[in-house]
């Protein structure tokens, strides 16, 4: 099917590949503070984005391979529960606009770089901020794995790293790309990210205006791609149901599927900013306002996800046929574009999985390194030793993403994101709970954050995928306990742990435990940058002076 | 606490306003932000196929028409977060917030 190597096409690719990892390189002189080597310089940038570079870096980290590959494949299968990602990215800012202006605000009073940092100064509890760390670095995992995906998938329509020969000939190109990735967050941190954004964000916004616009007038209109991609699931339910399976395909959800939508919109736009890869674009705004101000503005990145997302359908309309359903949009892009453009489109796309995977496996790092080397290993590490286990950690953690790859089912790697989801949102509790009271008791949201991960994993872990009945971890919905709905596990998950924080939380205080003390002060949610006491490095490592802003 | 300790998103300042001053702008941005989160997971409002917009059905035009809607409220909720927020700072004695002097770099 894919129809061995293109010259054109694959020449377009490697220039842009060469050209964003010069980038890469080169970032590290970008906008550079004094010193390169202290953690908060590495991994925050300085923290002196304002709103223009902040968009472009936060659009980053929301729009990738997750994007581009995995939300097209599930609507190119027919199954268009898919398309939750519009609302998903709808009701995410006006989340983001409640609580993140005061996450900033104590971060930067107190000089927190993790998610975890907030847990422990909150609430006097290293043994849940570890759990929040923990969580952190192994919820990015998966994320990273479907990035990972998306770049397989583009180098296998290319026809380099095909599913013929050896393993080495399979993987070799992603290794290769891999590696270049690495190299170049090792050395140049989120600015490297950051930079590339900008070519990144071009690149998309280049190829999705021709494609929404070309696509259409090529497959009879809009009108044309959804009555083909109508047609085309009638016949797979016809031919379902001759094979004794209940009919499945379709373009709008039947009413008992609404669950299952509006359950992974919200647990995703929840989950999302509890990811440390999300908190770390956030936390390198330059003030509040910035915050706010993009949460108006992001949206524009939503009408592209939708229009991607139906880029499924108009694959279906094109004819494209393929069993792995994560092939069909960049197999589009070969058979209706000429050579150069489909080089342009995949660089975009691979490009576009490398940003947010470095920038991911960079905020991992850091929660590593804060919170549990430094908290547990090496309290007195040096800004220095900091810096360099961070970085060794964020290779270590896109080897772990590349576990995910090799054994989880991924004919649908939006599965993975969706684990990550299930794990990540168990911390919502302690982080969100946190910045708004301090009446939960923290070994109540330790024992909730238990209850929702085991559960959550369990019940995962439960579920076989479509193709491979045995398969583990095959799918994110799960029947909701004594009902007959399927919802996102992850939410079924963080209702459990908030039951229990609520349940539990009066029993601890009755019993007097300790609550810890909480080391932040109510005025501290809303400093804002040029307040007393609001700075931009963490006081470990005075002599790092912010970037020029 | 300390009196500085009274401010919040929800409630209005202490101190050199008068109490409240700023609780209606508050509640309207809440309001404005609860409309952008639940409307979109009303599913029941719009998984029909008719009317069509441009080929589009109504299940995918209406939730593309969201996008705007809820930027715009968004938008709005921000101007008037703004504007309390000055307001909340001076009565509490402290300078204009750093993002007033416009983000751009």
């Amino acid at each position: 099917m894919t129809g061995g190597v293109h010259g054109v096409e694959l020449a377009i690719f490697l220039f842009f590949f060469v050209l964003v990892t010069v980038l890469g390189f080169v970032a590290a002189r970008w906008r550079r503070g004094e010193h390169l080597e202290s953690l908060d310089e590495w991994g925050l940038g300085g923290r002196s984005f304002g709103t223009f570079i902040s968009w472009f870096l936060i659009g980053g980290d929301i729009y990738t391979a997750y994007t581009f590959v995995a939300v097209p494949a599930l609507l190119y299968a027919g199954n268009m529960i898919g398309f939750f990602a519009v609302p998903y990215t709808i009701i995410l800012y006006p989340i983001i606009f409640v609580f993140l202006p005061r996450l900033w605000s104590v971060s930067h009073r107190h000089g927190y770089v993790t998610p975890a940092d907030f847990v422990r100064g909150r609430f006097e509890s290293k043994g849940l901020a570890l759990a929040v760390a923990v969580t952190g670095v192994l919820a990015t995992m998966p994320y990273i794995a479907l990035q990972l995906v998306g770049i397989q998938v583009v180098l296998e329509v290319m026809g380099i790293g095909s599913d013929q020969g050896s393993w080495l000939g399979k993987d070799l190109p992603l290794l290769i790309a891999f590696a270049v990735l690495a190299a170049y967050t090792y050395s140049s941190g989120l600015r490297a990210p950051a930079l590339i954004a900008f070519v990144k964000d071009t690149l998309i916004y280049l190829v999705i205006i021709v494609a929404v616009i070309y696509l259409p007038t090529r497959l009879g209109g809009w009108d044309g791609i959804f009555s083909a991609a109508k047609t085309s699931f009638g016949h797979a339910n016809t031919a379902a149901v001759a094979a004794g399976k209940p009919p499945s395909a379709g373009i709008i959800p039947a009413q008992p599927l609404h669950w299952a939508y509006v359950s992974l919109a919200l647990g995703s736009a929840l989950a999302l900013f509890m990811y440390p890869h999300s908190l770390t674009g956030v936390l390198a705004s330059k003030n509040r306002s910035v915050i706010r101000r993009n949460a108006a503005l992001l949206p524009a990145y939503s009408f592209l996800l939708g229009l991607l997302a139906l880029l499924g359908f108009a694959a279906v309309a094109a004819g494209i046929k393929t069993d792995n359903a994560q092939l069909a949009v960049p197999l589009m892009f070969r058979a209706m574009f000429p050579g150069w453009f489909a080089g342009i489109a995949f660089a975009a796309i691979a490009i576009g999985a490398l940003v947010p995977a470095a920038i991911m496996s960079i905020a991992a790092a850091n929660l590593w390194t804060r919170n549990v080397y430094k908290a547990f290993i090496n309290p007195s590490a040096t800004p220095k030793q900091e810096a360099t286990q961070s970085k060794l950690i964020s290779l270590v953690v896109k080897f772990g993403a590349l576990i995910f790859v090799v054994a989880l089912p991924n004919e649908f790697a939006i599965n993975l994101q969706l684990l990550g989801g299930v794990w990540i949102l168990q911390t919502l509790p302690a982080l969100v709970g946190g910045l708004y009271t301090r009446w939960l008791h923290r070994y109540a949201l330790l024992v909730g954050w238990a209850v929702g991960m085991v559960y959550g994993t369990w019940v995962a872990y439960l579920q076989p995928s479509a193709a491979d009945p045995h398969a583990h971890f095959g799918s994110s919905l799960a029947l909701i306990p004594f009902s007959q709905t399927k919802g996102y596990i992850a939410l079924t998950a963080f209702v459990l742990n908030v039951v229990a924080v609520l349940v539990l939380t009066p029993v601890f205080r009755a019993l007097k435990v300790g609550e810890g003390v909480d080391e932040t002060h109510p005025s501290d949610y809303h400093a804002d940058a040029g307040d007393p006491g609001v700075r931009d490095v963490p006081l470990d490592e005075p002599g790092a002076a912010a970037t020029a802003g | 606490m300390a009196p500085e300790d009274t401010r919040s998103d929800t409630a209005a300042g202490h101190g050199g306003a008068p109490p409240g001053r700023t609780t209606g702008a508050w509640v309207t941005v809440g309001v404005l932000l609860a409309v952008g989160i639940v409307v979109p997971l009303l599913v029941f409002l719009y998984d029909q196929e008719k009317p069509t917009l441009w080929g589009f059905p109504f299940y995918y035009w209406f939730q593309f028409a969201l996008i705007p809607v809820v930027s715009v409220l968004t938008y709005t909720a921000f101007r008037i977060a703004e504007r309390a927020t000055a307001r909340d700072r001076r009565a509490h004695g402290l300078g204009p917030a750093a993002g007033r002097k416009g983000g751009f770099q």
